[in-house]
């Protein structure tokens, strides 16, 4: 079967714009939390989120906003990785085979939320021209596919929380299935006041840090950015001389069935897709040289992934490096499976683990090696990624080392 | 060659009624589902019509209890699946759970529910705002709904592509079983009309009236000048052959073929925008492993945006050239509108009352042809004639082409 490699990646996050600095910050365990910003806390109980710090970009995209979009750092982490796979000129390529796959949570929901704000008389005041372009969600595809002309299939996956995985399995489907060469993948997001104040009425917010695995973890923080991968059949890297930083090996799918926002309490759900991905690839448990956990730092979240790796790597889920990179740029929602995916392909690629940081005091329900504070050298081979979602909505990838 | 995929049920809450009868016998019948708008204030603006759904009673599907945290588009498509499910005797009891999935394609999902909220933040004090909330903050929650109240635990996956998210959504569940991800997944779209969705029509122009002219869905029409809203939810079950034969259900049609090019991002010419149509439907045409020959039902697009329907009939008469006036043509906007995200999966379910009852529905509001068109549209009353295969198009002006064909099911 042809194999699906990864040859470029993009990343905006709150540790660093571009995929070096936020890498040297993954690799230092910088924090990206920070006092919200860019829209008032005063009437909440949590006044802290991970945004993204100093971003600018060189060129003005059409529609002109002036402050932070999805389609903005959709479009940083986009140029970046199409620059490192040699892909921003197309002109010998068929570009009716070049897909495009997007997660979002919330779409472009923040340019809405900030033209409401000062007259709220009614509803009809979030909308104007600008906002009426960007408001659909494939608005986001269709801004990626103008400015680097990537005219095959598009698709934006509303999964919540595993959008970026679902994306990803949709184009390696389309890749196998040899309808596409190349589909730009990953996910963007936003901190909308929404979301934030969804997340903080259902208490899920951490007030200070965010602490996956940690006995005394609050929850979560919201964060936002983007992820981008650039993904694309084997035999067209090799033969217009691509680096190839990965190969992308399969994905499993499940869903819990359960709970609108609670995950199963035995990881039900998370055990079927992690299983159905290592079978998918070919692969034991055993394998796994790496898992990017989902590691919201939620207390049920955690408890049930930790189950459910147990579960499915048996004894030999203690041997197994598990990080959550949450700890350090806090939930990117509807980009954080993607951002993990780059994640993970840098693990690959450096052969260094990212640690989960703010790991203060072992749980004894949570007794796995999740990296804590400091981060490992180790070079691996295959590493998982898992996202799931409310509504039990799961999603794990695997990526492997190219060897050949 | 992967499994084959059949329908076993269909469930429909749609303006002309919110049983697959009610809305199959509108269409035969002639009726429209465009009225004043009466869920959203319009005043102030020059359109007035649309497709609503009217006589939905949530509570005979889904039950009384916990009702009120659901909102319109998780009635729709709560008791679309429902329907579905029923219609193709799936039980619910657990036993098929790890083998079902859903795909579900809307182009705003829960987008205009997750603004409402945003509206009662600003209004009011945020953190009073209840959790129970998540049924509507999120842009899939009507699909998380669905999946938790009927226990689905193979894959849940929401396809946003604005006007071609059901068929893409139909097109990828097609696939999954295709390969063995899933054996029966519950497929198809929703969509709501909100001032959100309105307003996003209106400002960028797309809507019927907006010239001052008659405000009217006229696919085809020498007149058309543009679409008219409309909301619903339209649900297949897709099912594994066998397993839909091991357990004896009713077998609607079968999914042959699906095709999916892009004309987004760019100014494309017609001519540009006629090849990538004509394009997505030989894909499919090819994946069926037929010719268009074999094609005797074209659902169209059609929606009554002046140059998308000129991009469709010819895309249509350039593919199948001579033969073009032997393949009769149906176009369910005239009757129901446009219904965005979930437009591709109400003709799908057409096209399938078509195949299996031998009958054509006509377009309803036809006045004037258009002379660049040379159509074999069905006008005036039902054409009643065998079909074996179906061509189903759907198209977004500024996205995807997608195309799906299926037939009649013969073992």
């Amino acid at each position: 079967m042809q194999k699906i490699v990864i040859t470029g990646l993009g990343l905006v996050t709150p540790v660093g714009t571009g995929v070096k600095k936020s890498w040297e910050s993954f690799v230092q365990g910088r924090n990206g939390a920070n006092e919200m910003k860019s829209f008032d806390t005063s009437k909440y109980k949590v006044h802290r989120s991970c945004e993204v710090k100093d971003f600018h970009l060189d060129i003005e995209l059409e529609n002109q906003i002036k402050e932070n979009t999805i389609h903005k750092y959709v479009y940083y982490a986009a140029r970046e990785a199409l620059q490192e796979s040699g892909l921003m000129d197309k002109n010998n390529f068929n570009i009716e085979r070049f897909g495009i796959a997007i997660g979002t949570l919330a779409a472009e929901l923040t340019p809405f939320e900030r033209l409401l704000r000062p007259d709220t008389s009614k509803k009809d005041n979030g909308f104007d021209r600008i906002v009426a372009a960007v408001y659909p969600p494939n608005s986001i595809t269709n801004i990626l596919a103008k400015y680097f002309g990537f005219e095959g299939p598009t698709m934006v996956s509303l999964n919540a929380c595993s959008s970026g995985n679902h994306a990803i399995a949709w184009a390696y489907d389309l890749l196998i299935e040899n309808k596409v060469d190349v589909v730009m993948v990953g996910g963007g997001d936003m901190i909308p006041q929404t979301e934030f104040t969804h997340f903080h009425n259902l208490k899920a917010l951490a007030p200070e840090k965010c602490q996956p695995f940690d006995k005394n973890r609050q929850g979560l923080m919201i964060g936002e950015g983007a992820g981008i991968l650039i993904m694309e059949r084997y035999d067209f890297a090799r033969k217009r001389g691509a680096p190839i930083i990965a190969e992308m090996r399969g994905y499993g799918l499940s869903c819990d069935g359960f709970h609108m926002t609670a995950p199963h309490p035995e990881g039900e759900g998370a055990v079927k897709c992690m299983s159905d991905a290592i079978r998918m690839v070919g692969l034991s448990p055993n394998d796994i040289g790496y898992v990017n956990a989902h590691g919201t730092g939620t207390p049920h979240n955690d408890k049930a992934e930790t189950i459910a790796i147990k579960r499915v790597f048996s004894e030999s889920a203690y041997k197994i490096p598990c990080s959550s990179t949450k700890s350090m740029i806090g939930h990117l929602m509807g980009a954080a499976s993607a951002v993990e995916s780059v994640v993970c392909c840098l693990v690959l690629k450096h052969g260094i683990i990212p640690p989960t940081i703010n790991y203060e005091t072992p749980d004894t329900e949570c007794d796995l090696d999740y990296v804590p504070n400091v981060a490992r050298e180790l070079k691996v081979h295959h590493v998982l990624n898992n996202s799931f979602a409310f509504g039990g909505n799961n999603a794990t990838t695997i990526f492997s080392r190219n060897d050949n | 060659m992967g499994k084959r995929v059949v329908i076993t049920g269909i469930g429909v809450v749609s303006p002309l009624g919110c049983k697959k009868e009610d809305f199959w016998n509108g269409l035969i019948e002639g009726k429209s589902g465009i009225a004043p708008m009466t869920s959203l204030d319009l005043t102030n603006y020059k359109c007035k019509l649309g497709g609503e759904v009217r006589d939905l009673h949530p509570e005979t599907h889904l039950g009384s209890k916990g009702l009120k945290y659901l909102n319109k588009g998780t009635r729709f498509l709560g008791s679309a699946a429902k329907m579905a499910i029923d219609d193709a005797k799936l039980p619910v009891d657990g036993s098929l759970s790890n083998v079902m999935g859903i795909v579900i394609g809307s182009s705003l999902g829960n987008y205009s529910e997750t603004t409402d909220y945003f509206y009662e933040i600003i209004k009011g004090n945020p953190s009073e705002l209840s959790p129970m909330r998540s049924y509507d903050v999120a842009l899939n929650s009507s699909i998380n709904y669905v999946s938790v109240i009927f226990k689905i635990k193979g894959l849940a996956r929401t396809i946003s592509a604005g006007f071609t998210s059901s068929t893409d959504a139909i097109g990828d569940a097609y696939k999954m079983i295709q390969r063995d991800m899933a054996r029966v997944i519950i497929a198809g779209g929703v969509e709501q009309i909100s001032i959100d969705l309105f307003l996003i029509f209106y400002i960028r122009g797309l809507l019927s009236g907006l010239d001052g002219k008659r405000e009217l869905s006229t696919p085809f029409d020498k007149g058309r000048n543009g679409f008219v809203m409309s909301e619903g939810s339209y649900v297949v079950i897709l099912e594994e052959l066998q397993h839909a034969m091991e357990r004896c259900a009713p077998i609607y049609a079968e999914v042959k073929g699906f095709g999916n090019t892009y004309v987004g991002g760019r100014d494309y010419t017609e001519n540009e925008r006629i090849n990538r149509a004509k394009k997505a439907m030989s894909e499919a045409i090819e994946e069926a492993n037929i010719n268009e020959r074999d094609i005797t039902l074209i659902s169209a697009n059609a929606c009554g945006c002046k140059i998308q329907d000129t991009v469709e009939a010819k895309a249509i008469q350039s593919l199948f050239g001579s033969n073009v006036s032997n393949v009769p043509i149906s176009a369910n906007k005239s009757n129901i509108g446009e219904s965005y995200g979930t437009s591709g999966a109400a003709q799908i379910i057409s096209a399938v009352m078509s195949v299996n009852t031998g009958i054509i529905p006509q377009i309803i509001n036809h006045k004037e042809n258009d002379p660049d068109f040379n159509l074999n549209l069905v006008l005036e009353r039902p054409l009643k004639k065998e079909i074996r295969y179906a061509m189903i198009n759907n198209m977004d002006y500024d996205g995807n082409n997608s195309c799906l064909v299926i037939s009649i099911f013969n073992k």
